[in-house]
């Protein structure tokens, strides 16, 4: 996908399986097989020329991050504003600093202690 | 046996039953501070609180119908009467379960289309083994729950933690997940979408949402100790977050830091057993005195 991404034109599967292979081992079939598997997901486009076909990015990675991050964010719109995703921190914080060094300073104390 | 609930008085018991246990027991359990020592146990009485009342509710609803059928000469207006509160427990039911059908559906959708976004886009680190980098201003670290769960940790988040506090972060993410603590929540939205905006609360939602969190701090404490997990919630607890997800009954980073400079669970077995116990009770009593006796009525008649 990097490397398609790179590309500013769409790129056949030997082109990527030689971009890829230059770094790492990898099968011409397996980059066959993802790249069909992604243009069934659509992440990719799939275009016929001639015999072969030809691969280029369904969106760009720009695009991509957008979507990401306004879920991962949490600023999704819709009907349901259930969060589709558990975070580690949920709740808007009004917590001063003095007071979680305070409780922090609390927990080292007890396990000095303990 | 002398049930409560012979003939016409058990609609009206389950009805008030259904009251309480939507209204005032879900106050004053939000309002409590002693959830909190036992999250597990308090998770469970909540869970048993939403069943209580929603088999109240359907209990009044059935038996008021089936009260109506089994009089020999019904007037008009107990008919009526009897048919539209019979009508309106349907309703209610087909809400709910349009609700949790509705709300499956989409937060599934949503969360194959984030693991696939997330495979494209996130990369490895040594330092987070397992989970998914992403390129991004703010801290931030969650978990997209599912089969196939994804740990994500953005990399400001990465940067501003030390090891020992990562790893306290994606212990606690892990618990999340293993723990299927989505499954719970989902629960509590689907129930909380279900009523209509003006009669329905947060209390039991934002409840819920604050047990599983402690639940999992205390996983992750079990691993890490306190003091990592207490600093990751400390340097994490600036970050913006998402403006659906304020609950007044969230429990906050400040609250959770405390909480984990108290005592650990073990401390409070006999508590956690009579939380259990009172879970048990509010299901099964109202079910045995009042539900039993109109069913064996019931039978009676056929």
């Amino acid at each position: 996908m990097e490397y398609l991404w790179s590309r500013d034109d769409a790129a056949t599967v030997r082109q990527v399986h030689e971009a890829l292979s230059s770094t790492r081992e990898i099968a011409y079939t397996t980059v066959m097989t993802v790249l069909d598997r992604l243009a069934k997901k659509g992440s990719v486009q799939q275009l016929r020329d001639g015999r072969a076909y030809l691969y280029r990015p369904a969106f760009t990675r720009d695009e991509l991050t957008a979507e990401l991050m306004h879920e991962a964010l949490g600023t999704v719109d819709g009907a349901d504003r259930a969060s589709a995703l558990v975070r580690f921190i949920d709740t808007a914080s009004a917590d001063d600093a003095a007071a979680l060094r305070a409780a922090l300073a609390e927990i080292a104390r007890r396990e000095t202690s303990s | 046996m002398i049930g409560f609930g012979s003939g016409a008085a058990t609609p009206l018991i389950l009805t008030a039953l259904a009251l309480v246990l939507a209204g005032p027991a879900p106050a004053w359990l939000a309002r409590s501070a002693w959830p909190s020592r036992v999250p597990r146990a308090a998770l469970v009485l909540w869970q048993a609180l939403a069943l209580a009342a929603l088999l109240s509710a359907l209990g009044a609803g059935l038996s008021v119908g089936t009260l109506a059928v089994l009089n020999e000469r019904p007037g008009t207006g107990m008919l009526i009467l009897h048919g539209l509160a019979f009508a309106f427990t349907v309703l209610v039911l087909a809400r709910l379960l349009w609700s949790a059908h509705t709300l499956g559906v989409s937060l599934r959708a949503r969360r194959r289309r984030h693991r696939q976004l997330v495979d494209l886009l996130g990369r490895d680190d040594r330092r987070a083994p397992g989970a998914h980098i992403l390129e991004a201003p703010s801290p931030f670290a969650y978990c997209v729950p599912g089969l196939q769960s994804r740990l994500v940790v953005s990399s400001s988040a990465l940067e501003a933690l030390g090891d020992d506090e990562l790893r306290a972060v994606l212990e606690h993410e892990r618990a999340h997940s293993r723990a299927r603590h989505d499954l719970v929540l989902e629960g509590f939205t689907a129930l909380h979408n279900a009523f209509p905006r003006v009669v329905r609360s947060r209390a039991a939602l934002d409840s819920a949402a604050g047990l599983v969190e402690m639940l999992a701090d205390d996983a992750a404490r079990r691993r890490t100790g306190a003091l990592p997990l207490g600093r990751a919630l400390a340097r994490l607890a600036g970050a913006p977050v998402p403006a659906g997800a304020m609950g007044s009954g969230s429990v906050t980073p400040l609250a959770r830091i405390q909480r984990l400079a108290a005592p650990g669970d073990e401390v409070h077995r006999s508590l956690a057993a009579a939380v259990y116990a009172g879970a048990a009770a509010i299901v099964t009593v109202p079910t045995l005195t009042v539900a039993a006796p109109w069913l064996a009525e019931l039978s009676a008649y056929v």
